[in-house]
C-alpha cells in the first residue's frame, strides 16, 4: 500500500504542478535557510577528533596569587607560564605531551626563484604528532636527541611541502624561517579540523599551522608569540629572558592520559608539583586548583560555539516555521479540493486511517523532494558563507551527517505542516461529495 | 440482508432539527432488487448514505449481514463497507487521474489483495461490462453509458453481496439507461441483492419490489412482480 500511496503523490503532483512547486520551493528554501545556518553550527560544535578527544586533555593551572582574577568562568588561566611548562614537559611522566605556542616567520628558500611568504608556525613538543593523530607522508617527527639538542629540525605539511619543493620527498632539504635555516625531518598531511580546539586563545575558527618546529628551538632564537599573553603580576618582562622566568601566561598545555586512573595520576602529580611551587614563592593562595579538560569539555568550557551561532540556527528553525505555515495553507487548500475523490475512496472501503496515511506520504514525499532541493540551496549558502568569510572554510560545509539530516528534517517539517490538513481531509464526510460530484 | 429497526436521522444546526429519517423500519433478503422511490428531500439518499455507512444514523438499530452496525468504529465500517457494499452513484465518481483497470482496482487494494488477484478480477468484470479493451483510457475518455459500466465494473470487483445504486442512470440518455439497468438485473440474477434510488418510475417498475419513502418514512410500497414485499412497521 506505501508504494501505491506514492504512486497516488506523484500523481497529485502532476495535476497540480504549480501548488506543489510552490510547495517544494517553501519547503526547500526554509531547509536551505536552516541547513546553511545548522551545517556551521554542526561543524563548530562536533567533535574534532573523535578517536582521541576523550583522551586528550588541556591543562590550566591555577597559577595566579590570592585576589587576582581571571575573565574565565572559573577564574583559571587559559594558558600556563613558560617555567611552568617546562618544569611539566621535562618532567619524569610516562605521558605523551607537549607544550606549544604559535608564531610566525617568513618563509623562504633563500633564492631568488622563491618568492618568501608569512607563515604560522607551530612550536611545541615532538609528541604533538602521536597525540593529535597527523599522519607522516615521508620522514617522521624529530627525535628527543635533536629536541634536546635545539637541532634546527622542522615538520612541514603537504601544501608547504608542494610550494617548496614541489611535492617532492624533501626529507633533508633546508629552508629559512627569517635567518633560521631548518632541515625537513618530516612531511604530514595537512592537518585539517573545522576548528582548532588546541589554542582556541586566537579564533577557534583558524587554520591549524603548517609548520612545526621544536619548541626548544624557539626559545633559543627568543621567537615571540603570535597568541595571546596574559599578565597579572607588576614584574619586569622586557627581554625575553625576562618572559621566560616571569608569571605571563603565553603557552597551552596538552597531555595525553590514556584512561581514568591516568589523570588521577597525572592530576595528583599535579597538585605536588604546584605545592612543590608553592615552597618556592609561586602559587600564593591556599586552595590550589587546576583544570584538566579534554577535548569536548574544553570546547565547551571555552565556548567555541557562541550564543550568536546558537541564536542564529534558532532564527533559521522559525524562519523554516514560517515556511510550514505557508506549506500548511497551500496543503489545507489542496487537500479540501480532493475531498469528492476522498469521499469515493472512503465509499470504495478506505478507513479515516488510510486516508490520513495517504496524505501524510504525499507531504513526506513533498518533503523529500524539498529536502533534496533544500541541499542545493543550502550549498549555495555555504558557498556564500565560504567566499565571504575566509575564515569558515573548514566550518562551512555539509558533513554526512547534516546530507542525511536536511531530507529527514524536511520529511518532519512537511508531516508537521501535513498533520492538519490530513486529518481535516481524512475526517470530510464522505456522503456529502458523492451526491455532488 | 439488511434489517433497519426504528433508524432516525436528525441533521442539527445551530436553529433547526430536520428529520432526515424518522423510525425507518426496513429488511432486505438475500437476492432483492429493490427499487426505492419518492420525492426529492424525502430521505432516499440519506437512507442509502445509512445503508452504505457513509454517515451515522441518530438512533435505532441496523444490521447487516448479521453485524450491528452501530457497535462499529471506523476502521471496522471501512471494512464492512469493503467487503460487504458496492456502490454505483449517479455521477460515476470515478477518479479522474486513474484509468479504468486502476479505477476498478481501488477497492480490491484496500481489502489487501494481492495484484495477480486483483488483476484477474478486474480483468473479468472489465470484460462482463464490455469494456476490456479500453482498460487504460481514462474515465473522461469514455461516453457516460460506460462510464457507469465501469462504476459498476468497479462496484462488483470486490464480489459484494450488497449493491446500493443511488439514481444509476440518471445521467444517461434512455438507451444507455436501458443497458445500465439490464446489467444490474443480469446481476441481480447472479446473486446479489441491490437497492436502486431512482425518480424513474419506468425503471422503477423494472425491479421486483419498490419502497417508497415520504418525510424520511416508509410511506408505501407497490409490488410490481415476483417477490413479496417485506415492510415492517409502516
Amino acid at each position: 500500500m506505501f508504494l501505491h500511496y506514492i504512486d497516488l503523490s506523484w500523481r497529485s503532483f502532476k495535476r497540480t504542478p504549480l501548488v506543489s512547486l510552490l510547495m517544494v520551493l517553501a519547503i526547500a528554501i526554509g531547509i536551505g535557510v536552516t541547513m546553511t545556518s545548522l551545517s556551521i553550527h554542526h561543524m563548530m560544535s562536533k567533535d574534532p577528533i573523535p578517536q582521541k578527544s576523550a583522551v586528550l586533555h588541556h591543562l590550566q593551572l591555577q597559577t595566579m596569587d590570592e585576589g587576582q582574577s581571571y575573565f574565565s568562568k572559573d577564574d583559571l588561566p587559559f594558558q600556563v607560564t613558560y617555567q611552568d611548562a617546562m618544569n611539566i614537559q621535562n618532567a619524569n611522566l610516562p605521558y605523551l605531551r607537549s607544550a606549544m605556542y604559535k608564531s610566525g616567520f617568513s618563509v623562504h628558500l633563500n633564492s631568488p626563484e622563491q618568492k618568501p611568504f608569512v607563515e604560522e608556525v607551530r612550536l611545541s613538543s615532538r609528541d604533538i604528532f602521536a597525540m593529535f593523530d597527523l599522519k607522516f607522508i615521508y620522514g617522521g617527527t624529530w627525535t628527543q636527541q635533536q629536541q634536546d639538542d635545539i637541532a634546527p629540525v622542522a615538520v612541514i605539511s603537504k601544501s608547504i611541502n608542494d610550494k617548496l619543493f614541489k611535492g617532492e620527498n624533501s626529507i633533508g632539504k633546508s629552508f629559512y624561517l627569517d635567518d633560521i635555516r631548518v632541515q625537513v625531518v618530516g612531511v604530514i598531511e595537512d592537518w585539517i579540523t573545522p576548528v582548532k580546539y588546541y589554542d582556541t586563545n586566537n579564533g577557534s575558527f583558524d587554520d591549524p599551522e603548517k609548520i612545526f618546529i621544536p619548541l626548544s628551538l624557539g626559545i633559543t632564537n627568543e621567537v615571540h608569540t603570535w597568541g595571546n599573553t596574559n599578565g597579572w603580576k607588576n614584574e619586569q618582562d622586557d627581554t625575553f629572558k625576562d618572559l621566560l622566568v616571569s608569571e605571563n601566561l603565553w603557552l597551552q598545555f596538552w597531555v595525553q592520559l590514556n584512561n581514568e586512573q591516568e589523570k588521577q595520576e597525572f592530576g595528583q602529580y599535579i597538585m605536588s608539583y604546584m605545592k612543590q611551587q608553592q615552597s618556592l614563592g609561586r602559587f600564593n593562595r591556599e586552595e590550589l586548583d587546576y583544570n584538566l579538560f579534554n577535548v569536548t569539555e574544553f570546547m565547551d568550557y571555552r565556548g567555541v560555539v557562541k550564543h550568536d551561532n546558537k541564536i542564529m540556527v534558532t532564527l533559521s528553525f522559525m524562519f523554516l516555521a514560517v515556511c510550514i505555515a505557508n506549506i500548511l495553507s497551500l496543503l489545507l487548500a489542496k487537500f479540501l479540493r480532493r475531498a469528492p475523490e476522498i469521499g469515493v475512496r472512503r465509499a470504495l472501503g478506505a478507513s479515516k486511517r488510510q486516508v490520513f496515511y495517504q496524505h501524510l506520504v504525499e507531504v513526506s514525499l513533498l518533503g523529500l523532494f524539498g529536502g533534496v532541493l533544500g541541499i542545493v540551496f543550502a550549498q549555495i549558502g555555504l558557498w556564500g558563507v565560504r567566499v565571504s568569510h575566509g575564515a569558515y572554510d573548514a566550518l562551512a560545509n555539509m558533513d554526512v551527517t547534516m546530507l542525511m539530516a536536511a531530507p529527514v528534517i524536511a520529511i518532519t517539517a512537511c508531516i508537521v505542516a501535513g498533520l492538519y490538513p490530513a486529518w481535516v481531509v481524512c475526517r470530510t464526510t464522505p456522503a456529502i461529495y458523492l451526491k455532488s460530484q | 440482508m439488511l434489517t433497519m429497526n426504528n433508524i432516525n436521522k436528525i441533521y442539527q444546526t445551530d436553529m433547526v432539527q430536520t428529520h432526515a429519517l424518522r423510525d425507518f423500519n426496513l429488511q432486505v433478503d438475500e437476492g432483492e432488487f429493490i427499487a426505492v422511490t419518492g420525492p426529492s428531500g424525502s430521505g432516499k439518499t440519506t437512507f442509502l448514505n445509512i445503508a452504505g455507512m457513509l454517515e451515522p444514523f441518530t438512533a435505532g438499530q441496523y444490521i447487516l449481514d448479521g453485524v450491528d452496525v452501530g457497535g462499529l468504529n471506523d476502521n471496522q465500517r471501512a471494512d464492512l463497507r469493503n467487503q460487504k457494499i458496492g456502490f454505483i452513484f449517479q455521477g460515476f465518481n470515478l477518479i479522474p487521474d486513474l484509468n479504468l483497470f486502476e479505477n476498478i482496482e481501488v477497492p480490491l487494494r484496500y481489502r489487501g489483495i494481492k495484484a495477480a488477484e486483483r488483476k484477474r478480477r478486474v480483468e473479468q468484470r472489465l470484460e462482463q461490462v464490455g469494456l476490456a479493451s479500453r482498460a487504460k483510457h481514462l474515465p473522461q475518455q469514455l461516453s457516460g453509458g460506460q462510464q457507469q459500466r465501469v462504476a459498476i465494473a468497479r462496484a462488483l470487483a470486490g464480489e459484494p453481496r450488497f449493491l446500493l445504486a443511488d439514481e444509476p442512470t440518471g445521467n444517461l440518455d434512455s438507451l444507455m439507461a436501458r443497458q445500465v439497468m439490464e446489467l444490474l438485473e443480469q446481476i441481480n440474477r447472479e446473486g446479489a441483492t441491490i437497492v436502486m434510488v431512482t425518480h424513474d418510475p419506468e425503471l422503477a417498475r423494472r425491479a421486483p419490489r419498490n419502497i417508497q419513502v415520504v418525510d424520511g418514512q416508509l410511506a408505501d410500497f407497490t409490488l410490481y412482480q415476483g417477490n413479496p414485499a417485506k415492510v415492517v412497521g409502516v
